[in-house]
């Protein structure tokens, strides 16, 4: 089920564009969280590193000569307010602890190894009296007293803001991005199905073309420029078949035509030969070629020529003259014809020629298929519809269709005929916008009845 | 074959068809059933014999290699000669020549044709009360005098009813086809201008009485819908 399924054109192109989309919108989503993250960091590096160069503005050697960190009083009570403001330690070159705040940081960065110029990253959790991480740096600085080293760090909540920050992008802003994604994908995927729907019809039109429509062809029209050539590739391809299959008509139509002479020949001589057992098989065969010759010109002749089918027709009358014309035919055969007429003309459209023709193979048909002395009815009906029914064994259901093809032979056929018979009324009643068909009778035997459209 | 030969002893029949093996075999076939045949391939060949001889039948193909069959016909027709014709065509061509095949032939047959065909349809038209064999009747063993209105079965002789008679005529002018009812029930109609619907079957099945106790071999068959036809069993 699935291998069929991925071959459809447009839902291999739906699947992998999904793909492409997710994976993309994941990408960029991705990107742009990371990048405001580093960012982010990268701006807390540079206050960071600023605040610490701040800070050694304000050391400056005491009356003892000591560096001492004299902080203006707006600034520390910036540094000592909140429980999660930022810390700060400074420590002289010598080693001494020349600041801290609070007083634990002090404790702590005096086992720390000096600072570099290049700023050191550190992460100090637990700090007594915090509740919070911290993330920091330590850096070198110099000042009025010589380089110091300086450590500030700021409470991991105080992220709290890029967050909010990346919280409010991905809310009001990177959910637009997925969207459209879905969007374009549902516009390539209605862009598709527009671009497939005239091949779509193109191969509707194309399952109509048989051997007996074979000259349809496929509209090139609404067609994407990539099909068009195949399409007319097709067309061509039809070209040629539908001459081939004209020559092959016309063969056929010819070699029957030819072979009637010498067929009336051999028909004649073997009558005039002394009658014997074997004379008599060879007449029988003789008289099946002559059938199957006749039916084949017969076929040669609908697919040739459109059938002419604008006459008037007394159905009652063909029927009724068809019954005349085989009853001694059948009676020679061992069986008997009866005709049940309807009490007026049934007239419809069509040819009387075709129309005698497709009763004629009925009722050898039916001949053919009944059972030794037993009757074979033929029935016009009012409603423009002829019956012929036997007493046959009956046509079993699922046959009942292929019955009509051309060379179809049932199961229980007799080894006559070619199955040439009822496709030629098939072929006659379809040209006259009626139908074939079989059913079962109250025998068990079968009913073919031609339906005739109502005038 | 014997009696065919009696049959046909005086009927002269002309066949015209070009092709060589076909007309042989009708020739042979037609010299067995007791006709006396000229066959001839052309329509001039044609022409030239009909002006001499009087036929009582004439088998006409219409494709001929000098002209058309039909033109043919319809100048015999023009000159006043009524000989009865058969016409021999191809069943396509039946469909376009309809009308030429209605006013000049008096029968038609499709190619390819049985050869008992051909002669059972010269029989019917010789048949016509005018024709060569329309006064003496015979199918089977039997024998009606369309004069004398006696039938003749075997070696026994009888006279039938008026009606049954009249019944036997048709289906024997037209043995081996089917005579509808409705035309048996025309014929009727001047000797029995009270007919039952019920008249025709019961008058055949007097008839088909009388043919069976006296050993004819002709059989009266019933179409049921469309009428009867007489067929010689032994055939």
């Amino acid at each position: 089920m699935t291998a069929p399924r991925l071959r459809s054109l447009q839902l291999r192109l739906a699947v992998q564009l999904a793909a492409l989309f997710i994976i993309g919108s994941a990408a960029i989503v991705g990107v742009l969280v990371w990048r405001a993250y580093d960012t982010a960091g990268t701006l807390a590096d540079r206050e960071l590193s600023l605040r610490a160069a701040d800070l050694a503005k304000y050391v400056a050697p005491a009356s003892d000569g000591t560096p001492r960190l004299a902080l203006p009083a707006a600034l520390r009570d910036a540094y000592g307010a909140a429980p999660d403001a930022d810390i700060f330690a400074v420590r002289a070159s010598d080693g001494r602890l020349i600041a801290a705040l609070p007083e634990a940081f002090g404790s702590v960065v005096e086992r720390w190894p000096a600072t570099t110029d290049d700023p050191s990253y550190f992460h100090l959790p637990g700090l007594a009296g915090k509740t919070q991480d911290y993330y920091g740096l330590g850096i070198s600085v110099d000042s009025a007293v010589g380089p110091l080293s300086i450590w500030v760090a700021r409470a991991a909540g105080a992220t709290a803001l890029v967050h909010s920050l990346l919280e409010e992008f991905v809310l009001d802003i990177a959910w637009v991005i997925p969207l459209f994604m879905l969007l374009a994908l549902g516009v390539a995927i209605l862009a598709i199905r527009s671009t497939l729907r005239p091949i779509r019809e193109v191969s509707e039109i194309a399952a109509s073309i048989g051997p007996g429509a074979t000259s349809i062809r496929l509209p090139q029209a609404n067609l994407p420029s990539e099909i068009v050539p195949l399409v007319s590739a097709v067309n061509r391809a039809l070209g040629r078949l539908e001459q081939g299959f004209a020559v092959q008509r016309q063969f056929t139509a010819n070699a029957a035509h030819e072979l009637r002479t010498p067929l009336a020949i051999i028909t004649g001589a073997l009558e005039n030969l002394e009658p014997n057992p074997e004379v008599g098989k060879l007449k029988v065969d003789v008289a099946r070629m002559n059938r199957l010759v006749e039916q084949l010109l017969s076929v040669a002749r609908l697919d040739a020529i459109a059938l002419d089918v604008s006459g008037t027709v007394d159905l009652n009358d063909v029927a009724h003259q068809a019954v005349a014309n085989l009853a001694p035919w059948a009676l020679a055969q061992g069986r008997t014809l009866a005709f049940a007429g309807a009490d007026r003309p049934v007239v419809v459209s069509g040819n009387a020629y075709a129309i005698d023709d497709a009763i004629r193979n009925l009722i050898e048909n039916a001949v053919a298929h009944a059972p030794p002395r037993t009757e074979v009815t033929i029935s016009a009906r009012a409603d423009g519809s002829v019956d012929v029914s036997d007493h046959g064994p009956g046509v079993p259901r699922e046959d009942r269709e292929r019955i009509f093809e051309r060379f179809w032979r049932g199961r229980a056929a007799p080894a006559h005929g070619a199955g040439l018979g009822l496709a030629i009324v098939a072929e006659i009643m379809k040209a006259h916008g009626g139908n074939a068909k079989v059913d079962t009778g109250p025998t068990g035997g079968a009913v073919f009845t031609l339906v005739f459209p109502v005038r | 074959m014997l009696r065919d030969q009696q049959a046909g002893l005086n009927v002269r029949l002309l066949v015209v068809e070009d092709e060589v093996r076909i007309a042989e075999i009708l020739r042979s076939a037609l010299s067995r059933a007791g006709f006396a045949v000229d066959a001839v391939g052309l329509c001039d060949d044609a022409r030239a014999a009909l002006a001499v001889n009087p036929y009582d039948a004439v088998i006409l193909d219409l494709g001929l290699p000098d002209g058309d069959g039909l033109r043919l016909l319809k100048d015999m027709r023009a000159q006043g000669n009524a000989v009865p014709v058969l016409v021999l065509t191809a069943r396509d061509a039946v469909e376009h020549r309809v009308a030429g095949l209605d006013t000049g032939a008096d029968d038609y047959l499709i190619k390819p044709f049985a050869m008992s065909e051909v002669i059972a349809r010269i029989k019917a038209l010789l048949r016509r009360p005018e024709g060569a064999l329309g006064a003496l009747l015979k199918s089977g063993n039997i024998a009606f005098d369309t004069i004398g209105r006696d039938l003749r079965i075997g070696e026994t002789v009888l006279v039938l009813p008026r009606r049954e008679s009249a019944i036997l005529e048709h289906l024997m002018r037209r043995a081996g086809r089917v005579v509808p009812k409705t035309v048996l029930e025309e014929k009727l109609y001047g000797i029995d201008d009270e007919l039952g619907s019920n008249a025709i079957p019961v008058h055949v099945h007097h008839l088909r009485r009388k043919l069976m106790d006296r050993g004819a071999t002709v059989e009266i068959h019933t179409v049921r819908g469309v009428g009867y036809l007489l067929v010689d069993g032994d055939a």
